[in-house]
């Protein structure tokens, strides 16, 4: 769906995006992953393209995005960080008139509406709707013209944990359908949970790509932090390969003087920090 | 069907912002202004009143509405969509010229200014021109402010010579001056060839390029100053 080779972009004589190759399968949940300023939002733009004075190649759907027509649009679905509607119009206004610029036949408003929880609020101006209901609504313009690559822009962003899972359940149904999907995201837990692979993307460059299991896996397998008494609280760590081999542990266990025992993993937080030595702010 | 969608949804946030109200409005003062003047300064009152307002309110106008879209970032969605800048920039100018045409034409009728087909196209002419310098500014500036400052230049280009035409006061070389000849259309005069000729390539140069703008426009997605 996107081939990428040795992408370049500047917006100055500094490079800001350099020598990026990567590619995209069909049907596949593909995470940018990286602080702010770190080009992910310049890489989207080249993908839907909306910058084309780049260096290297830059294929999606089979089309070199330089040279796109406005026709390639009718497979692309955007969803934006920020609402992009009429705010005096209403919900149900807005998606008619922007389904009406497709030639493929738009999918149910309605269902759409009823999807995201806002069937009731169809009829209400976007200006009253607050910014989780503007996000959902965002989402779901994304979807009216049943595109075949979606590029969602922190597609989780302003929603309450019950919205972000019902956002999230319907990113998996869109990947169910065959669905190509471009996630752009700070949330390292969204990405876990979502992403097939994700690229770790700093100053402009790919630090690592790969799925977040396989990231996760790379740093080590889990451990086990357990702590005792002995002069005062003490602490440690043992991988949990290697635990039959940790003679204090086993000595703890056997005269029964564990305060606690506490296994677990990496996150791909862990993994980002740990790779790119960044956080993500 | 896409490009009549578009024209649909210009009138339909035209209305919501109320410039159909305003217009309306402006329409009966317009009318009472004229109806309280003498038979014989009718003409030429109502030239000047539909040279500078229904005809040109594209310029002022397109300022506002790229502006307010700017500020809700509907920019970014037709970038991402299948509307061509062609498209977009046609319904925005065929709605503002369906009420620079109702408007001229209410005020041609009130002072009974004779060939009313020639008003109406040189309101028609003078509305796609004006819309097109308007839309120009609009796609470059951020904030109102901006706006007007840019528009100024244009303005005195536009105003100054059209109005002394009006009234006879204008040089040989100014003739075909587009300006002037959508003067000479909407006073019910007629207008040569060459004159026609010269504002119909402008409008076509014009629109290269504003669809230059438009598309520039869209891809920058920029902040907006209200």
């Amino acid at each position: 769906m996107i081939q990428v080779n040795n992408l370049s972009f500047s917006y100055t004589k500094q490079p800001f995006i350099s020598g990026m190759s990567f590619s995209v399968s069909h049907g596949e949940i593909f995470g940018f992953l990286g602080p702010s300023g770190a080009g992910k939002s310049t890489l989207q733009k080249i993908l839907i393209g909306m910058i084309t004075a780049y260096q290297g190649s830059a294929m999606v759907n089979g089309v070199e995005c330089k040279k796109r027509t406005k026709d390639f649009y009718e497979d692309i679905g955007v969803d934006f960080e920020f609402s992009t509607m009429y705010e005096k119009l209403t919900a149900k206004e807005n998606l008619q008139f922007f389904s009406s610029l497709y030639e493929k036949k738009s999918r149910s408003i309605e269902e759409l509406l009823e999807m995201v929880g806002l069937d009731r609020d169809g009829d209400k101006r976007v200006s009253d709707y607050s910014k989780g209901m503007k996000s959902r609504l965002n989402f779901i313009k994304a979807l009216l013209h049943d595109p075949l690559l979606l590029c969602l822009d922190e597609p989780t962003s302003g929603l309450d944990p019950t919205n972000s899972r019902m956002m999230k359940d319907m990113i998996l149904a869109e990947k169910a359908k065959g669905k190509t999907i471009l996630l752009t995201t700070h949330n390292m837990q969204d990405a876990a949970e979502l992403c097939d692979r994700v690229a770790f993307i700093v100053g402009g460059k790919i630090c690592a790509l790969d799925s977040p299991h396989s990231l996760i896996m790379s740093k080590g397998a889990a451990a086990v932090t357990y702590t005792w008494l002995e002069n005062g609280e003490h602490s440690a760590n043992c991988p949990i390969d290697r635990i039959s081999s940790d003679e204090r542990l086993k000595g703890l266990i056997s005269e029964n003087r564990l305060q606690s025992i506490h296994s677990g993993e990496p996150t791909l937080n862990d993994i980002f920090m740990d790779i790119t030595g960044r956080t993500l702010v | 069907m896409r490009l009549r969608n578009l024209f649909l949804l210009d009138m339909r946030f035209q209305a919501k912002y109320g410039f159909y109200f305003l217009y309306v409005a402006l329409t009966v003062i317009y009318v009472v202004i004229l109806l309280a003047l003498p038979q014989s300064w009718r003409e030429k009152a109502a030239a000047i009143l539909i040279f500078s307002d229904p005809a040109s309110m594209g310029l002022f106008f397109m300022g506002a509405i790229v502006l307010l879209e700017k500020s809700q970032h509907t920019p970014c969605a037709f970038a991402v969509s299948p509307v061509r800048a062609g498209e977009y920039m046609l319904a925005k100018i065929a709605s503002l010229s369906a009420i620079s045409l109702v408007v001229a034409a209410l005020l041609a009728l009130t002072a009974g200014i004779a060939h009313l087909h020639m008003v109406l196209f040189g309101t028609m002419l003078s509305s796609v021109l004006f819309t097109l310098l308007g839309m120009m500014v609009a796609t470059k500036i951020v904030s109102l402010n901006q706006f007007i400052l840019w528009t100024v230049p244009i303005e005195i280009l536009a105003f100054i010579p059209a109005i002394l035409h009006l009234w006879g006061i204008s040089p040989a070389v100014l003739k075909n001056y587009p300006a002037n000849l959508c003067m000479d259309m909407i006073s019910g005069a007629s207008v040569s060839f060459l004159g026609l000729f010269c504002t119909v390539i402008l409008i076509g140069v014009l629109f290269m390029a504003v669809r230059k703008c438009v598309i520039k426009m869209w891809q920058e997605a920029g902040g907006i100053k209200l």
